[in-house]
């Protein structure tokens, strides 16, 4: 690496100081956020109960489209997931060094996304107070859960997958979690002690914290990787025209990076701008970030087309009649995912100026995720308006339940989030201050340059 | 018995473990304690060599038959009889199975972890807040005095216990704590006076 990541001058407490500045006592605008996020999560909630005590006619669901928003929360929530724990497990297994300061930020994402996302074909049920039929008991008429059911598929992944992402979080957390302890009193010590569990930081803690580590990354990816594949099969499994493709659980995983990456962008940059933590993550880390990204459009887009091209290709009636459906009633969506997805960012990303720009980078990460929702809904709505029978052909739109609970749930992650960062680490300090322990500046011909010492 | 010493700088926590090595102690008593992770050799040098690894297959081997029984097994106890499909269904098996697997796998390399580093302590050890703030720990175990209590099943007595040991465990003490002080240390901490 040529270029250096951190400014060199810092010793160990003041790196201490500002990675930990996350952990300092609240300002009086982060509890008016968190009052803010709080209030629109009771919204969402009001609207919730709504639903439950009246009955799901209060929302936009009617035959033909039985899975409306709600399924589009799930699958963009769980997308959004993916990449998190995904990103930091490759990078780790890669050790690629301006992985660093990006670790927390990622698996944070993916253990709150994954619960907002597993909590929406809970509310999608209808009679969400018999949510306990999907969980494998004995029942008094000698039934058992019926594992043919797609829905019971997505219950095992997701639930492996929450606890496998937490658990990864805590791992990397481990030794910093130690440092908090060291800094820190009162109830936070309290805590902070519990958590690190004891940790003290010998050589022997150490080799075997890097073995679990890699270990940890290795069988995560594959987790990751069958979680939103399942999510696909719960449409490719079905025989609904634009459904059951067997792109779809590639499509749906490369959709999912996607969107994860991008959201990842995004929380660094807010990261960055509220903690003050420009010197950690530099314009580096979004041109690395920026690359990445510009692979993933470009495979999205590779998969993309390939969908639509076997669909005009092929032109089968009730296959075509979806995607014309499409391209008419929801033209402005379409182009609008298009060119969020695909064109915005394999345009922009091409230039190394503007992956290094935080304000175009903002830009391109939030506006694929606004574009990855739109593909979800594209996905789902469509599809079901126009199944094979045209006498039962409808359409859909979401009410003000439908729509409350998706932002009660954009809030909620948000409020998950914020309440984090203020008790726990932010940037990984001891990943960052590992980097800065093994640098060192070497004389290389006529120049001089940083090196970081590395020992196989 | 624990002997700490807390050095500002690698290279007199270097120093000091190798006054310590030449004066009879082996490597196996001595360890860091670090904020940061160090190569293997810069400070001091430890197994490499884990079981834990072991304990997460065998967790991802009872995850496969959890998952399979609770997919394949349930399905034969409480059949569900539907048109000519079978009873046991392949396609819910295989992924319940493989989830299963996945999960405790996951779970038992963090349980693995926790065992093989012998955490958490029920006992407090020696420890300074300062390693946190970049300041290196390096610490020593001593035994009783000729006594080979640290020895593995597999280890030597002279591989796990140096010449010093046959003095008793105050001069071993003490025999430390001059070294560390004469290498740099800005603090010793003893395990019996914490």
């Amino acid at each position: 690496m040529s270029e250096p990541t951190l400014p060199a001058a810092k010793n160990s407490s003041q790196l201490n100081d500002e990675m930990l500045s996350s952990l300092r006592t609240p300002t009086w605008s982060w509890y008016a956020l968190a009052l803010f996020l709080g209030a629109v999560v009771a919204w969402g909630l009001y609207a919730f109960g709504y639903m439950l005590t009246t009955d799901m006619s209060c929302t936009g669901l009617n035959r033909p489209v039985m899975w409306g928003v709600y399924i589009v929360n799930f699958v963009f929530w769980i997308g959004l997931s993916h990449s998190g724990t995904m990103v930091s497990a490759i990078l780790r297994l890669s050790r690629a060094n301006w992985r660093r300061p990006i670790l927390r930020a990622a698996e944070a994402m993916t253990v709150f996304t994954v619960a907002v996302g597993g909590l929406f074909p809970l509310i999608h049920l209808g009679r969400n107070w018999v949510f306990f039929y999907l969980i494998p008991y004995p029942n008094q008429r000698g039934l058992w859960p019926n594992f043919r059911s797609a829905l019971l598929w997505d219950a095992t992944a997701i639930f492996t997958y929450i606890i496998g992402s937490s658990l990864f979080l805590y791992l990397g957390m481990l030794p910093d979690l130690a440092v908090a302890r060291d800094r820190s009193s009162g109830w936070r010590f309290k805590l902070y002690s519990v958590l690190a569990m004891g940790w003290r930081g010998t050589a022997r803690e150490w080799a075997i914290f890097h073995q679990a580590s890699t270990l940890m990354a290795a069988l995560i990816i594959p987790v990751a990787v069958s979680v939103h594949s399942i999510v696909a099969w719960d449409f490719a499994v079905t025989v609904i025209p634009g459904w059951h493709s067997t792109i779809f659980p590639p499509y749906f995983v490369i959709g999912a990076i996607h969107s994860g990456i991008a959201a990842v962008i995004t929380l660094m940059i807010i990261i960055r701008r509220v903690f003050h933590l420009e010197d950690y993550l530099t314009p580096l880390h979004f041109d690395n970030m920026g690359k990445l990204l510009l692979v993933i459009a470009l495979l999205w887009s590779y998969a993309y087309f390939v969908e639509v091209q076997t669909t005009w290709y092929a032109h089968e009636p009730i296959e075509w009649e979806v995607f014309s459906f499409m391209a008419d009633k929801y033209a402005f969506l379409l182009l609008l995912m298009i060119f969020a997805n695909s064109v915005l960012p394999i345009v922009a990303l091409c230039f190394k100026r503007l992956r290094r720009s935080i304000g175009v980078m903002l830009v391109v990460s939030v506006l694929i995720n606004v574009g990855m929702f739109i593909e979800r809904f594209l996905i789902i709505v469509p599809s079901l308006s126009h199944k094979n029978m045209p006498f039962v052909w409808g359409t859909y739109r979401p009410t003000w339940v439908e729509l409350s609970v998706t932002a009660g749930a954009f809030a909620g992650f948000a409020l998950m989030y914020t309440l984090f960062a203020k008790c726990f680490p932010m940037v990984s300090v001891t990943d960052v201050r590992e980097l800065e322990a093994q640098k060192s500046v070497v004389t290389l011909g006529r120049t001089r340059l940083q090196s970081i010492a590395e020992k196989e | 018995m624990e002997v700490l010493g807390i050095f500002s700088d690698k290279e007199s926590a270097g120093v000091a473990v190798e006054h310590l090595i030449k004066e009879g102690f082996v490597e196996r008593q001595i360890t860091s304690l670090t904020s940061v992770a160090y190569p293997d050799g810069v400070l001091v040098r430890t197994e490499q060599r884990t079981w834990f690894r072991w304990f997460t297959l065998a967790c991802g081997i009872a995850g496969a038959g959890a998952g399979f029984l609770l997919a394949a097994g349930t399905a034969w106890l409480y059949p569900v009889k539907t048109g000519d499909k079978p009873i046991i269904a392949f396609y819910p098996t295989g992924i319940v199975t493989y989830e299963l697997t996945m999960l405790f796998a996951l779970a038992g390399t963090i349980i693995g972890m926790f065992l093989e580093m012998g955490l958490p302590s029920l006992r407090k050890r020696v420890y300074d807040p300062l390693i946190a703030e970049g300041y290196i720990g390096i610490s020593v175990s001593i035994h009783s005095g000729g006594v080979a209590v640290a020895c593995e099943a597999d280890v030597s007595p002279r591989e796990c216990i140096g010449t010093v040991a046959a003095l008793p465990s105050d001069e071993q003490v003490s025999r430390a704590e001059e070294l560390m002080k004469a290498a740099g240390a800005v603090r010793i901490i003893a395990e019996d006076r914490i």
